[in-house]
């Protein structure tokens, strides 16, 4: 970290200039940020008190604690918080654990190395609503290729194709949407295994130790705190996914792939009850904050573990 | 030892190869898909390889109406997101990192709060004021919330390049009389060329993917970017799979080009920041 230091003795000047010249710098940037993410979060904190309506988002009625109440009480809503849970859960391990087999694999000597490396950010960087419609092809009930592959091996495909029943629509979903998320933490975790100790591995190595004895003794002390942020970042963006069900399933069917993000759009703009959408979104935002609270009392993450070099 | 040439090499290199075809297969089947006669696509057998033969696809929705409707407004919509968010992060990277100012820890509290705010939250809220301002259906109301999205990560990718620059180059320039507007103009930001382009990359490319906002904002056709356009087609197949299968590659291959190039300077400045890409 490079920040400079006050010149001691003219305190109203630093090194680089006047002592308002940093808000000049950034006053644009966070007067933007504060308009359009924080200013919309209170108005949304205040939507959750009232009856608004979509038609006229500004003229609802406070009611209280009422939308709280009625979403708590609402059996439905309590499936979509367990749903989120197993969301969540499979995204942040199944990203993170698939990602640091991949990566494990990509470190090692094979040829054409450099291109394996690029193409497995493909997931990735391809736009969510493409990767949806080519999906959504791959698994049409009759002539989708995963219908046909699967046929192929004798296991019959629910007719309208595995993302039209309730049993096989949210498993779909999340290995979709581990495609989409592994390659991130492999190519992080990639960079982060080059300043593992080359000679502590091969000194490992030389005293006989397998390869799961080299990762746990050389490989996992130096990676464990990518990990942990992985895990962090991961947890909060699956929180927040919403492109991929949407597109998909709309949190169908009956109900069996309805995150909470999808909850608060579906409620907001198909049941045009915007007060009751925002107490789900407000429910929302206080677990993730509370787990990020929590997560970083506990692990005690490192954030700036790879500055930039 | 023999490590190197052991079958342990071989076994790796076909593990490799099987993650990859998973990796790649469904934009190798979007081609196959784009190149199929229609004829074979509702088939007993699935046609497996792309027939080069049967490109028509790529030409006709060129001349579609519609298509380059919406290419035009994705190229809007991601040009305008990246001129608002460059422009606002190169500053705010820049007091970041050289300055230490009361206020510090806050801002950058609050662009790690940014990342915990779900699109679908802000959607309702920034409905309703975009409504009054009269942005809604409009280019530039998704312009300015893509670019107000995107901006934390953009700064702070930024802000991890200019750490690494050493600092007195800027204290020699000062001792010259220069001001700090002219020393990050002049100075800084030649040096850190690379890495205000992958910024670039970035929020064009979160512009050009953006949906949730598009498709809840706008409504006519004429100002509907691809990403809404293209999941109109989803699960219907009325629509002749080849042309839509052509539209999709054409809005995602420049994505995965560009992301080759700049995936580096992303997992840098999202590592360091905590921050998504």
């Amino acid at each position: 970290m490079t920040s400079t230091k006050p010149v001691q003795r003219r305190p109203r000047r630093g090194p680089l200039g006047a002592r308002w010249v940093p808000y000049v710098f950034l006053a644009p940037a966070i007067a933007y940020v504060l308009l359009f993410q924080v200013v919309p979060l209170f108005q949304q904190m205040w939507i959750s008190f009232t009856d608004a309506k979509l038609i006229n988002p500004g003229a609802g009625r406070f009611i209280g604690f009422d939308n709280y109440v009625r979403i708590f009480t609402d059996e439905g809503f309590q499936r979509t918080l367990l749903i989120t849970l197993i969301y969540v859960v499979v995204c942040v391990f199944g990203a993170v654990g698939i990602g640091l087999l991949v990566s494990l694999l990509l470190n090692g000597s094979f040829p054409g190395r450099a291109i394996a490396r690029s193409l497995v950010t493909i997931p990735w960087a391809a736009p969510g609503v493409a990767i949806a419609l080519i999906v959504s092809w791959m698994l049409n009930g009759q002539y989708g290729l995963f219908t046909r592959i699967l046929g192929f091996f004798g296991i019959v495909v629910p007719p309208g194709g595995l993302l039209n029943d309730a049993s096989t629509a949210l498993p779909t979903i999340l290995t979709i949407t581990l495609w989409q998320l592994f390659p991130f933490s492999a190519i992080v975790l990639l960079s982060a295994l080059q300043s593992v100790p080359q000679e502590l591995v091969e000194a490992t190595r030389m005293d006989g130790g397998g390869p799961l004895w080299v990762f746990r003794s050389a490989t996992w002390p130096v990676i464990r705190p990518t990990v942990g942020l992985l895990l962090v970042l991961n947890a909060i963006w699956a929180i927040r996914r919403f492109e991929l069900i949407w597109l998909l399933t709309r949190g169908g069917p009956v109900g069996s792939t309805r995150t909470l993000v999808i909850d608060l759009y579906s409620r907001g703009f198909e049941s045009n009850d915007l007060g009751r959408a925002a107490a789900v979104g407000m429910v929302g935002l206080v677990i993730s904050l509370l787990f990020v609270a929590g997560s970083s009392f506990v692990g005690r993450t490192p954030r700036r573990k790879e500055a930039v070099r | 030892m023999n490590r190197r040439y052991s079958p342990g090499v071989t076994v790796r290199t076909v593990v490799v190869l099987i993650v990859l075809g998973i990796v790649v297969l469904p934009l190798y089947w979007m081609f196959v898909t784009a190149t199929t006669r229609k004829a074979d696509m509702f088939g007993d057998t699935a046609q497996w390889w792309p027939d080069l033969t049967h490109l028509d696809a790529f030409q006709n929705v060129l001349s579609n109406g519609q298509v380059p409707i919406w290419i035009f407004n994705s190229l809007l919509v991601a040009t305008g997101t990246t001129l608002i968010s460059v422009m606002l992060a190169v500053p705010l990277g820049y007091a970041l990192s050289r300055y230490k100012f009361r206020g510090r820890g806050s801002v950058q509290l609050l662009l790690l709060l940014t990342q915990m705010l779900p699109e679908a939250l802000l959607v309702i809220p920034i409905f309703a004021i975009f409504k009054s301002l009269g942005l809604l259906n409009s280019q530039l109301g998704l312009i300015l919330i893509d670019a107000a999205l995107v901006l934390p990560i953009v700064a702070l990718i930024i802000k991890g390049a200019i750490d690494g620059i050493p600092i007195e180059i800027e204290e020699a320039a000062r001792t010259d009389g220069a001001n700090p507007f002219r020393i990050l103009w002049g100075i800084i930001l030649p040096l850190i060329g690379p890495t205000v382009a992958a910024g670039a990359v970035i929020a064009f490319f979160s512009g050009w993917n953006e949906y949730l906002f598009a498709v809840t904002f706008t409504i006519d056709a004429s100002v509907q970017p691809a990403s809404v356009g293209l999941a109109g087609f989803i699960g219907e197949l009325t629509t002749p799979l080849d042309s839509v299968m052509a539209v999709a590659l054409m809005y995602t291959l420049p994505a995965i080009a560009f992301y080759f190039f700049t995936q580096r300077y992303v997992v840098a400045g999202v590592t360091a920041g905590g921050v998504k890409g």
